[in-house]
């Protein structure tokens, strides 16, 4: 930790309410007076400033302080349309993913304003509904996966339409009453868009992970029993009907009158569900963990939660050709406000700064936050892995002599069943039979488990080693492995 | 009805642009530099809590946002779609009694304000001034929510304007760009400059890149745009509905001066003509010379253009290039040069400079009756 005065540490004291050290510690950071921190997107930029786009219209910069209540903010854009995507290309350009368009912002004359304000692409609709927020997430090849979501039924849509009007896809409590809502689109360097894949509701944060995976969550909701996190792939359909009807091939049906067995058929399983208030109540950005700076978690993915106090940590495999996984707590409570919308790590990976709104989506919710990397070593169940009859949970650090009594593993496993109601109940909930445990290696337990079932059913593990910063962690099971 | 300034093959520099826009908008600020109040520096003018922010003349505040429909016709709204009345939908039940109609918004606008006097509705889907208003900018309450209760969530969506319109627009685009086809393309939007703060809106259309800027003019109720084309096929500039001047720097820039009044109710009112258009008639002539634009060429004075001067034309011995025999401008000379420009090129202008003109009939027997008034001096 560095060298902080007195009159700081009271500062942070204050601004933290003293949460307990757990290898991690949390600060809220100021805003110019008069502003809200309503946070659509947040990144850094080459001179390490942090660099915040807010819904009303601005974007603004500091450098990060010691001191969290010290940032001195100054303007760089402004006139957006509930910016809710950002890629910060150098100091002087950034890329904006606002509401009616996918926007290069430049400084070309050095003032440290942006002055020219370049549309790289608009091709998709605006029904006029205020719902219809989008994300971004680079292509690695000068161009960017776009997020689109749904218009809600919370809200009207406008006699003028940019785009193409559909009056079936107005239908539905989420809908897609304008071109390409529900959609990941991908725009190339050129600016020219192509459709990627389909059937989403409000999957409001993508991202394209370090090994060229494309990854989005989703929100509970209507054919959302739970929150999904989804590995998205060209063409694949993700469950939520509205988006059909901008499909080329599609048939002209009504998607709502599509029987549930024949949407079921159609649908890419979700990679992990993460159950609904449990772990996540409306997934935000997913951001991957670049290194060991941050601890233990090199590599993995964090997901936000915009309507609970929660950061999800993810653990993702492949089995049988297809990623499956779990998802535990990285954060819960301790600090941490609702609303958590976007994230990035600072330049030097040791500092997640998570942006928060919900400002018109649900109870008011809105800040800057930071978690910060202590010296504290961390305990933790670092990845959990489907074996052939049971789980393979690798710890951070070698586990007590406790974490060989079965007494300490409890699991239970359930499904959900997506439909056009608002989120499900857990379905079959079932206890399961941890029969034994194994120490494989000082930092690896290896559990057997009787009757796991596959096809997208969730296993709920408990772990009771008292140290463990993280003790619920849930498993989708799609598949199991092959021989 | 519009006019044509053919295939200048003069790529549009930003910085000949920007000395034209400058040197006007000095002018504007200039006089108008009284009316303006709360001149911040811009570092300090973030987006806040109030929900009515405004900007000033020197710094005009540009916001993205819905905005509403004031009663805009569909000829001006023609690359919108429309939406529909929705029956009302229950996740559990399906359809149910009732239904949710449409609210008259526009989704993809921007609106700028100049401080009290200023303020318009620029669309990026028609690339087209829509309005202007006076007396305050926008009360963004609808949108953004009270600023600390509930949700902050309001449930009209759409902002109020502060202040009547003094503008409407009305019918088709004025400024058209056709193809080689004489077709027009929807325009594309392509984003925006911030020179000297003011917005410099960017499109495309029929090949050719045109920049617009919209300032407050110098005398009250008014206001200027500027334009700026690039190489193009052909272009017109007319609009219906509002007095306005065109002036032309040269036939790639130009400004209309536009003078607004109070727009009432939906403000589909109409000015009534100055002149007849039952039939062909020289003051209808007179009006088409400024509508269509033959004035950024030709002049009434015998001063030389781009093209040869009106003045004295009809009635004269032209000398043709590649023809020995002087032509006598007759009516017929006089219409072969509206409808096929290229059949006769005067000696000493370049050919292919000026577009065929295919108007209506009565439209070109107004222009040769008002040639015919035009005398050498």
């Amino acid at each position: 930790m560095k060298s902080l005065s007195l009159i700081l540490m009271v500062v942070t004291w204050v601004s933290t309410h003293a949460f307990a050290d757990d290898g991690y510690r949390i600060e809220s950071i100021s805003f110019p007076e008069g502003v809200p921190p309503e946070v659509g997107a947040i990144g850094f930029n080459n001179s390490g400033e942090l660099v915040v786009a807010l819904r009303r219209s601005d974007v603004i910069i500091a450098k990060p302080t010691d001191d969290p209540q010290k940032f001195e903010w100054r303007l760089f854009a402004s006139g957006l349309h509930n910016a809710c995507g950002m890629h910060v290309i150098s100091d002087s350009e950034i890329i904006i993913s606002q509401m009616p368009e996918l926007t290069r912002i430049t400084d070309t004359d050095g003032d440290g304003l942006g002055d020219h304000y370049e549309t790289i692409n608009a091709s998709w609709g605006m029904s006029g509904n205020y719902h219809e927020t989008n994300h971004l997430t680079p292509d690695g090849k000068g161009g960017y996966f776009l997020a689109i979501g749904t218009a809600s039924h919370n809200g009207p849509v406008f006699y003028n339409v940019r785009g193409t009007y559909s009056k079936t896809g107005r239908r539905g409590r989420n809908f897609s009453a304008a071109s390409w809502k529900g959609w990941v689109l991908h725009v190339d360097a050129e600016g020219k868009m192509t459709p990627f894949c389909k059937g989403f509701r409000m999957h409001n944060g993508i991202l394209r992970d370090r090994d060229g995976n494309l990854w989005a969550g989703d929100n509970q909701g209507d054919w959302r029993a739970t929150t999904p996190f989804y590995h998205l792939q060209e063409d694949q359909f993700y469950g939520h009907p509205s988006s059909l009807v901008w499909d080329a091939g599609w048939d002209g049906r009504d998607p709502l009158t599509l029987p549930l067995e024949e949407l079921a058929s159609k649908t890419t399983p979700a990679a992990i569900l993460l159950p609904h208030d449990l772990m996540n109540r409306s997934a935000s950005e997913p951001i991957q963990v670049p290194s060991e700076a941050f601890g233990p978690y090199g590599g993995q993915i964090l997901l936000p939660d915009n309507n609970g106090e929660r950061i999800n940590r993810l653990m993702l495999e492949k089995v049988a050709g297809q990623y499956q996984g779990a998802c535990t707590h990285f954060w819960n409570g301790n600090g941490l406000k609702l609303g958590n919308n976007r994230v990035a790590f600072s330049p030097d990976e040791s500092t997640l700064y998570i942006g928060q709104t919900s400002r018109g989506w649900g109870n008011l919710a809105e800040g800057l936050q930071r978690i910060i990397r202590t010296e504290k070593p961390v305990f933790d169940l670092l990845f959990m892995s489907l074996t052939k009859n049971g789980f393979r949970l690798q710890f951070t650090s070698p586990v007590p002599d406790s974490a060989t009594e079965l007494s300490n593993y409890s699991m239970k496993r359930y499904r959900y069943e997506d439909g056009p109601n608002y989120g499900g109940d857990k379905l079959d909930e079932t206890p399961l039979t941890v029969t034994k445990v194994a120490k494989v290696d000082p930092k690896t337990i290896e559990l057997e488990i009787a009757d796991l079932k596959d096809g997208g059913h969730v296993h709920e593990l408990t772990v009771g080693l008292k140290e463990l910063r993280s003790q619920v962690h849930c498993y989708t099971v799609n598949r199991f492995r092959e021989e | 009805m519009h006019l044509f300034a053919k295939n200048v093959h003069c790529a549009l520099h930003s910085s000949e642009f920007a000395k034209v826009m400058k040197a006007d908008s000095l002018f504007a600020l200039g006089v108008l530099t009284l009316f303006s109040v709360g001149y911040a520096p811009a570092a300090d003018r973030f987006i806040t809590l109030n929900n009515e922010p405004v900007g000033t003349l020197e710094e005009p505040l540009l916001l993205r946002t819905y905005l509403p429909d004031p009663g805009l016709g569909r000829e001006v709204l023609a690359n919108h779609d429309i939406g529909h009345r929705a029956r009302k939908y229950s996740p559990g039940k399906g359809d149910v009694e009732g239904f949710d109609d449409p609210i008259r918004g526009i989704p993809a606008a921007i609106a700028v304000n100049f401080g009290p006097d200023f303020s318009y509705c620029w669309d990026t889907t028609e690339c087209r001034l829509l309005y202007v208003w006076q007396g305050g900018f926008l009360k963004m309450e609808n949108y953004w929510g009270k600023p600390e209760s509930g949700r902050r969530k309001s449930f009209g969506y759409i902002p109020e304007l502060a202040g009547p319109l003094i503008y409407l627009a009305q019918g088709s685009h004025p400024l058209a760009v056709f193809d080689e086809f004489l077709k027009t393309d929807p325009p594309v939007f392509m984003g925006y400059r911030l020179v000297d703060r003011v917005p410099e809106f960017e499109y495309t259309q029929g090949g050719a890149m045109i920049r617009v800027k919209i300032v407050p003019g110098a005398v009250p109720m008014t206001f200027v745009k500027h334009y700026a084309i690039s190489r193009t096929e052909a272009v017109g500039y007319a609009e219906s509905g509002y007095r306005q001047k065109i002036e032309y720097s040269d036939p790639l820039h130009f400004t209309v001066t536009v003078t607004g009044r109070l727009v009432s109710g939906s403000g589909q009112e109409e000015l009534p003509p100055e002149y007849s258009t039952k039939k062909p008639n020289s003051d209808w002539g007179k009006a088409l010379y400024t509508q269509l634009g033959c004035l950024a060429c030709h002049s009434t004075d015998g001063t030389r253009g781009h093209g040869p001067s009106f003045a004295g034309v009809f009635g004269s011995n032209r000398k043709i290039t590649g023809v020995e025999e002087p032509v006598f401008a007759n009516e017929d000379y006089i219409i072969e040069s509206i409808q096929k420009p290229m059949e006769k090129v005067v000696d000493g202008f370049p050919p292919g400079y000026m577009p065929p003109y295919l108007i209506p009939d009565e439209q070109i027997r107004s222009l040769v009756l008002y040639l015919k008034t035009l005398k050498n001096e």
